[in-house]
C-alpha cells in the first residue's frame, strides 16, 4: 500500500483581522496525498486554494488541526527543522516565478542546495545539469530580468528540483505563460510524476485539472468534492495531445 | 547556509542599492573620522604632556599671581599657556614684586629665587626672516642655576649682561636657520647679540624646566622694554629652586605664609597668588586634558550614533525592499538564522567599509587639524600641545572593531525582524 506523504486532519485556518474580527478561510479539511500522486487542488477565487498550498508546503501552520509531512506533524517541529524539511522535501513552482532578481539563473538554482550546505562544486554541477535539461545551457549566467517568462519558469522548475524533493507544489504554474510554454511545463510535471515525484498543483484552470489523477475541489474554505480519475500516467499522456490540439 | 554564501548575498544587497548604501557609509565615515581625529589629537596631546611633565624639574617651584579655589592653583602654566597670565581665576594682577623675591630668599630650603617676565613678540627678525617667539626676561645672575637645558654653543646669561640673548634650539635650528653665537638678532625692533644657543630637546617644556626650544632668554631689564605693559619691579612669575624635594610641601607652606604676610593677607580665601609644585601642575593639566578629551569624545560618539541610526534606517528600508525575496529564500529552505546572518552581515559590511574610509579620513583630518592648531595657536603651549596627533595601532584596531560593531548593533533589530518574517506574508508582499 502506498504511503501518505502529506496528510491533513481537521485543518482550519483563521486569520485575525484585528477589530474587524476574524476570517475563517479553511474549515474541516481532511485529506491525504499518497507518494507518487498527481493531485490538483481547484476551486474559484477565494475558495482557499492558496492558503491550503501554503499549509501543505509547510510555509504556514494551521489554526486548528494537524498537518503531517512525511509523518511529521509540522506544528510540532521547530522552525529551523521545518525549514530544513521544507528545503529537502518540497520544491515550489510559483505563478510569479519568484526568482531572486539580483542572482543569475545558475545562482538561483544553486541556492536551495547551498541552503542545505551541499558543497559548492556539487551544487554547481547539479544546477548546470538541471538548467541544461531545461534547455537553458546558454542562459544560465543571465539574470531573471534578462530571461523571458517561459525561461524564468524553467529556471524556477530547475530550482524546485535542485534538492531532488519528493514533492513538487505548483501554484498556477502556467498562469503567466504562453500556451506553448504552458504545455512544456505541464509535460514536464507529468514526466516528473511518472518518475515517482508527488505533484500537487493549485489551479483554477479546468484544462490543467485534467492532468491530475485526483482533483480536490474547494469552495468557501471547505472540500466541496474530490474526484479520483482512473486514467493512468500513460492515458493521461493522451491529455497532452488533446491539450496540444486545443491550444495550437 | 555557509557564512561565505551569506556574505555574498549580503554584498549583493549592498551592490544593488549603491546610492543608499554609500549615503549610509558616508554617515559612518564621518562618525569614525571624528572619533579618530579627536582621539588621536588627544593622544598626541597626552604624549606631549607626558614628555613635558617628565622633564619638569622637581626642585623648581613657581609662584604666580591670582588664585583659584576650584583648582587650588592659579597663574600661568607658561609652557602650555603661552601668553595667558594671571591664573585660572582669571586675575591679571601684577602683585609679585621685588620685595616678594627678597622675602622668599630667607626661606629655609630655598636655594635661588628669580622674578621673571614673559610674553610673545611678533617681530623677531634674523637675516631677513621674521617670525614670532616667546621672550623671557630673567635675572642673568641666577638664571643659569634654573636652566636644565644644556648649551649647544656659547654661554648662559651672566651678571651684568645687557642687550644679549640666549636662544632656544628650536628657534636657532628650525625658525631661523644658520644662527650662530655673536650674530645680531632683532627683537621687537631692538638689536641683541646672541651669546648662547640651547640644545634642541623637541619637547614642549614646563615651568621651571623642560624644553626651551621656542624661547628667547634675555636680561629682565631688556625684556621690560620690549614686552608691552611690563616693568622690572613687577613679575609675571617668581621661580624658586629648592634644595630638598622631600620637604616640598612644607616649603610650599612656608612660601605661602611668607607671601601672605608680605601681601598683608590674613585669610587663605583672600590669597592673591598661588604656589605651584610640579606635582600640582601635573594634576591640574592632566585633569583639564582628561575633561576636554571626554567632552570631545562625547561629541564624536554622538556623530557615530547618528551614523548608526543611518545604518538602522537603511537596514529597515532594505528589509522592506527585500521582503519578497526573504519569503522566496524561506520557501526554498532558508532558516531564520540564515536570514538573520545575511542582514547582520549586510550591516556589518556597511560598518566595515565606513570604518576603513573613516579611519583613513580621520588620520588625514587629525594631521590637518594638528598642523592647523600648531599654526593658528602660534608657538604657544596649547598650539604646541595640539600640534601632533598620535594614531596608535591600538586606536586603529579599536576603531575598526568599533565601526563593525556599530554596524552590527544598528543592524541587529532590522535583521531580527527580517528573520522573523512569516514566509507566506513575505511572499505576498508587493
Amino acid at each position: 500500500m502506498t504511503k501518505s506523504i502529506i496528510k491533513l486532519e481537521d485543518v482550519w485556518k483563521r486569520y485575525n483581522m484585528g477589530k474587524a474580527g476574524g476570517l475563517t478561510v479553511l474549515k474541516e479539511i481532511d485529506f491525504d496525498i499518497k507518494e507518487g500522486e498527481f493531485v490538483a487542488i481547484s476551486g474559484p477565487s477565494g475558495s482557499g486554494k492558496s492558503t491550503i498550498m501554503h499549509l501543505i508546503g509547510a510555509l504556514d501552520t494551521p489554526s486548528y488541526g494537524d498537518i503531517y509531512l512525511k509523518e511529521e506533524n509540522i506544528k510540532k517541529i521547530d522552525k529551523n527543522s521545518l525549514a530544513i524539511l521544507r528545503g529537502k522535501t518540497i520544491g515550489f513552482i510559483f505563478q510569479q516565478f519568484n526568482l531572486l532578481p539580483t542572482f543569475s539563473a545558475l545562482e538561483n538554482v544553486m541556492m536551495p542546495m547551498e541552503l542545505v550546505n551541499l558543497p559548492d562544486n556539487e551544487s554547481r554541477k547539479r544546477a548546470e545539469e538541471l538548467l541544461t535539461q531545461m534547455g537553458l545551457s546558454e542562459r544560465m549566467h543571465h539574470k531573471p530580468t534578462e530571461l523571458s517568462g517561459g525561461q524564468q519558469q524553467r529556471v524556477a522548475i530547475a530550482r524546485a528540483l535542485a534538492n531532488d524533493p519528493e514533492v513538487i507544489i505548483a501554484d498556477e504554474p502556467t498562469g503567466n505563460l504562453d500556451s506553448k510554454t504552458g504545455f512544456f511545463v505541464m509535460d514536464f510535471l507529468l514526466k516528473l510524476n511518472k518518475e515517482g515525484k508527488t505533484i500537487i498543483m493549485v489551479t483554477h484552470e479546468m484544462e490543467l485539472v485534467k492532468y491530475a489523477s485526483r482533483v480536490i475541489y474547494l469552495k468557501d474554505g471547505i472540500v466541496e468534492k474530490e474526484v479520483h480519475k482512473k486514467q493512468n500516467i500513460k492515458s493521461r499522456g493522451s491529455l497532452n495531445k488533446k491539450y496540444r490540439r486545443e491550444n495550437f | 547556509m555557509k557564512l561565505s554564501k551569506s556574505f555574498k548575498i549580503a554584498l549583493n544587497i549592498i551592490l544593488h542599492s549603491k546610492l543608499r548604501s554609500w549615503l549610509t557609509i558616508i554617515g559612518i565615515v564621518i562618525g569614525i573620522a571624528a572619533v579618530i581625529a579627536i582621539v588621536s589629537i588627544g593622544q598626541g596631546a597626552q604624549r606631549n604632556l607626558e614628555q613635558n611633565l617628565n622633564s619638569l624639574n622637581p626642585n623648581i617651584l613657581t609662584v604666580s599671581p591670582g588664585f583659584s579655589r576650584a583648582t587650588g592653583a592659579g597663574g600661568e602654566f607658561r609652557n602650555f599657556g603661552g601668553e595667558s597670565r594671571g591664573g585660572s581665576g582669571g586675575s591679571t594682577a601684577k602683585n609679585l614684586t621685588v620685595s616678594d623675591v627678597t622675602a622668599l630668599k630667607g626661606v629655609s630650603n630655598v636655594l635661588y629665587v628669580m622674578g621673571t617676565v614673559s610674553g610673545t613678540v611678533s617681530q623677531v627678525s634674523f637675516l631677513g626672516k621674521t617670525s614670532r617667539a616667546s621672550v623671557e626676561g630673567v635675572d642673568p645672575a641666577v638664571w643659569k642655576n634654573f636652566e636644565t637645558t644644556g648649551l649647544a654653543s656659547g654661554r648662559y646669561l651672566s651678571q651684568g649682561d645687557v642687550n644679549v640673548v640666549v636662544v632656544g634650539g628650536g628657534i636657532a635650528n628650525n625658525v631661523f636657520s644658520g644662527m650662530e653665537t655673536n650674530r645680531q638678532i632683532s627683537i621687537g625692533g631692538q638689536n641683541f647679540r646672541v651669546v648662547g644657543i640651547l640644545q634642541q630637546t623637541g619637547t614642549g617644556g614646563g615651568p621651571g624646566g623642560g624644553s626651551d626650544d621656542n624661547r628667547i632668554f634675555m636680561p629682565i631689564e631688556n625684556a621690560v622694554t620690549i614686552l608691552e605693559g611690563k616693568d622690572k619691579k613687577t613679575f609675571d612669575d617668581i621661580t624658586i629652586k629648592i634644595n630638598d624635594i622631600s620637604i616640598t610641601n612644607e616649603t610650599v607652606t612656608q612660601i605661602t605664609n611668607i607671601l601672605m604676610m608680605s601681601h598683608g593677607i590674613l585669610q587663605a580665601s583672600k590669597q592673591d597668588f598661588s604656589v605651584q609644585s610640579p606635582t600640582s601642575i601635573q594634576q591640574r593639566v592632566t585633569s583639564t586634558l582628561s575633561s576636554t578629551s571626554t567632552f570631545l569624545t562625547g561629541i564624536a560618539i554622538i556623530s557615530l550614533i547618528v551614523g548608526a541610526i543611518g545604518i538602522m534606517n537603511t537596514m529597515f528600508t532594505s528589509v522592506l525592499e527585500k521582503t519578497r525575496e526573504i519569503g522566496i529564500l524561506k520557501a526554498i529552505g532558508a532558516k531564520d538564522r540564515d536570514i538573520l546572518t545575511i542582514f547582520l552581515l549586510n550591516a556589518g559590511i556597511i560598518g566595515l567599509i565606513g570604518g576603513i574610509f573613516g579611519i583613513v579620513l580621520g588620520i588625514f583630518a587629525s594631521g590637518y587639524i594638528a598642523e592647523l592648531s600648531g599654526t593658528s595657536l602660534g608657538g604657544g603651549g596649547m598650539g604646541r600641545m595640539l600640534s601632533s596627533a598620535y594614531v596608535s595601532p591600538t586606536l586603529v584596531i579599536g576603531i575598526f572593531i568599533l565601526s563593525v560593531a556599530v554596524g552590527l548593533i544598528a543592524g541587529a533589530i532590522p535583521a531580527y525582524r527580517a528573520s522573523r518574517l512569516n514566509p507566506v506574508d513575505a511572499l505576498r508582499y508587493e
